[in-house]
């Protein structure tokens, strides 16, 4: 981490530690804008931070490790692609219409905290991102599995603003980003709870077979931070395509292994309303297929990679690096 | 908690050529078998080892006084991945590459260093590591196999097992009891026993793919000079277990089972399939993964850390992908692994050879403990 990202850690993380899954987006949002998160990916000259893809890690990381009920890894990533820092947008994950005249016509789903913001950039039919107005959207409510609210909205001839960069597959890095933080916190939680817990008169960190799992549980979250990070410096240099994939993919795998062996080591604790160890676990669950289940990715990475055709596929891993 | 430190990895600039001089080498060598290229680091070629080492790719890091190169961990982190994805046969002088020429500059006698680090370098040296006994496999603090005085000499007494490569190698790095009545890991030295020294036996252990790997090894009243002391007397456990971050950081515990995924993809190829255009993407997020975690450990241990924890971790989650593409090459597709198609073959000997993956180098139940002394458990 450089000193700037050590900074911004030290400051997300009391931050975010100190809101976590409580937070209310009407109370709480002005301390993101306080500390001009929102701007963090947006250039300097319209007023961000200007910081890189690395920096963004480092937020939305805590964001998932603290289970943060706002929708800030959403903010940052639509306040950078619109290049608008003045109030809060947000991101989509779903569309369905069409583009005509410079305006789009159809429904937007999976609209993140939709209610209350300006703008919302989505995925554009013909490809790359469309921004538009949250006024010429009809937003209709829903909590996903986490609780936390996802909009459907319906445009007709909305005026739209169109973007070459995919916002499906940064929602899906994001995701990725929280997921590896997500599973970080309820890796510690369960090591902490292994270590206390006593029963036939030792701790449950004694027995091989909690000591076991959690080791497994300890390498999948190694694997989501290492694929965020990977994926992040691959943004530094391009559209990463591969990468997000790759670490989507791997990310969804170490959220099936991860949630399932914190809930083991918890026992039937850590399966009431009021353990905390849901408020991760079912971000965790809903995050593995938002931006991107392991089909969808599956297919498309496999895909790509069949037609460059076997003896290309090792050279074409390496060329991502060199 | 944080148990993986994750770094933004820098390669070098002399990667691209790198690659280029190994993808010619081995084409020019010829890996003409898709079967041999599978696991090939288990593979011995004494005249592709000569070749290898005459481009300068083995001893990479090592001090050129002694025969080496003088490149950096990355570097010679490059030359293996792309040795490991060609399936090019290095089984002759990895381990010698790997460990043995390390341990013997960094704790070996100048005599030992001048006698056999040269010709590890040139890839006339081969080595063979004498750990585990029939008594003492996991637990390898349970070592019987002792050494006493005898003037200024050593007489070595005991047996070594499952000791890959004993049969080709020219010295064996032995950990060897030389407190006598001591127990566990005190007072246990190294040796560098020459293979030819008289009272050496090698007797092979065929494995269930008929193939051999494994040997046994009989030291019978093997007399040593002083200077086959490796390091400090009584000093035995502490190098062997930083010999064993080494042993368990490299590319080869992710990689033996790529020439079986290369396969697959050529054979999806021509199935237009999307079932198996999902299994590709599945196991090349894997590769991708596991490229980066064990590439990273090339980071920290060229900086001069020793990432023992992050290595352990790697090895597991590498093992249990290498095991895991056989199962799901052979679930996902209809392919005979009697041939005669490329699939099925190498199909076949993956499946049989996968066990080995996570019992060689460190069992997984074993790894998955000291994993958990790191996460603070025990």
């Amino acid at each position: 981490m450089t000193e700037e990202q050590r900074l911004l850690a030290d400051m997300a993380d009391n931050l975010f530690g100190s809101l976590g899954p409580d937070a209310c987006l009407e109370r709480d949002w002005q301390a993101m804008e306080d500390v001009a998160l929102p701007g963090l990916l947006l250039a300097e000259d319209l007023g961000g931070s200007g910081g890189s893809w690395e920096d963004a890690l480092v937020a939305f990381r805590l964001a998932g490790y603290h289970a943060l009920a706002l929708p800030l890894p959403e903010a940052v990533i639509a306040a950078g692609l619109a290049g608008r820092g003045r109030a809060r947008g947000t991101i989509a994950s779903g569309v369905q219409g069409t583009i005509r005249d410079g305006t789009f016509s159809g429904t937007i789903s999976g609209i993140c905290f939709g209610l209350g913001a300006d703008f919302v950039v989505a995925p554009c039919p013909e490809g790359g991102s469309m921004v538009i107005e949250a006024t010429d959207l009809s937003m209709v409510s829903h909590r996903n599995l986490a609780g936390e609210s996802r909009e459907t909205a319906t445009a007709q001839e909305a005026r739209i603003e169109r973007l070459r960069p995919d916002v499906f597959a940064l929602g899906a890095f994001a995701r990725v980003a929280q997921i590896a933080g997500a599973l970080d916190s309820a890796l510690a939680r369960s090591v902490t709870y292994a270590n206390e817990r006593q029963q036939f008169g030792r701790a449950l960190a004694r027995f091989q077979a909690v000591q076991q799992n959690l080791a497994i549980f300890a390498c999948e979250a190694a694997a989501a931070n290492c694929a965020a990070m990977g994926a992040a410096q691959a943004l530094a240099r391009g559209a990463a395509c591969f990468e997000i994939a790759a670490a989507k993919l791997r990310a969804n795998r170490a959220v099936g292994i991860g949630a399932a062996l914190a809930h083991q080591v918890h026992g039937a604790i850590g399966f009431t309303m009021e353990y905390p160890l849901h408020r991760l676990t079912r971000r965790l669950w809903t995050w593995r297929s938002e931006f991107g289940n392991d089909s969808r990715w599956a297919g498309a990475l496999g895909a790509g990679i069949v037609a460059r055709g076997a003896d290309a596929f090792w050279p074409d891993l390496t060329a991502l690096t060199d | 908690m944080q148990t993986f430190a994750t770094e933004r990895l820098e390669w070098p600039a002399t990667a691209r050529d790198l690659r280029r001089r190994v993808r010619e080498l081995v084409a020019a060598h010829g890996v003409h078998d898709p079967v041999a290229r599978a696991n090939c680091w288990a593979r011995p070629d004494p005249e592709f080892s000569r070749k290898l080492a005459a481009e300068g790719f083995i001893g990479m890091i090592w001090p050129k006084e002694y025969g080496g190169h003088e490149r950096t961990a990355l570097e010679r982190y490059v030359v293996l991945e792309e040795l490991l994805a060609m399936g090019a046969p290095v089984g002759a002088h990895w381990i010698a590459d790997r460990q043995t020429g390390s341990l013997l500059l960094r704790y070996g006698s100048e005599e030992a260093k001048r006698r056999w680090v040269p010709g590890m370098a040139r890839g006339e040296v081969f080595a063979c590591i004498g750990l585990s006994e029939p008594n003492a496999g996991s637990d390898l603090a349970s070592v019987k196999t002792s050494a006493r005085r005898d003037g200024s000499d050593w007489i070595v007494t005991g047996q070594k097992v499952w000791t890959t490569n004993a049969h080709l190698a020219h010295v064996m790095i032995a950990l060897v009891r030389t407190e006598s009545g001591s127990e566990r890991n005190q007072g246990l030295s190294q040796f560098i026993i020459p293979m030819d020294t008289p009272g050496v036996t090698v007797r092979p252990i065929i494995d269930l793919t008929g193939g051999h790997d494994f040997n046994e090894v009989f030291l019978e009243e093997v007399r040593l000079p002083a200077s086959a002391l490796v390091g400090k007397q009584g000093n035995g456990w502490q190098q062997v277990t930083a010999e064993l971050s080494l042993e368990r950081s490299g590319p080869e515990r992710y990689l033996s089972s790529m020439a079986l995924l290369v396969e697959l993809i050529r054979y999806a190829e021509t199935a237009r399939s999307p079932a198996l255009n999902e299994l590709v993407g599945r196991l090349a997020a894997e590769t991708w993964t596991l490229r980066l975690m064990s590439a990273s450990l090339a980071c920290k241990i060229a900086r001069g850390e020793d990432p023992a924890l992050e290595a352990t971790m790697v090895k597991d989650l590498g093992n249990s992908f290498e095991q895991a593409i056989p199962e799901l090459v052979q679930a996902a597709v209809d392919v005979d692994s009697c041939g005669p198609e490329d699939l099925g073959l190498v199909l076949c000997y993956l499946l049989q050879v996968s066990p080995s993956f996570s019992l060689r180098g460190g069992t997984r139940e074993i790894l998955r403990g000291i994993i958990a002394r790191g996460l603070g458990l025990r």
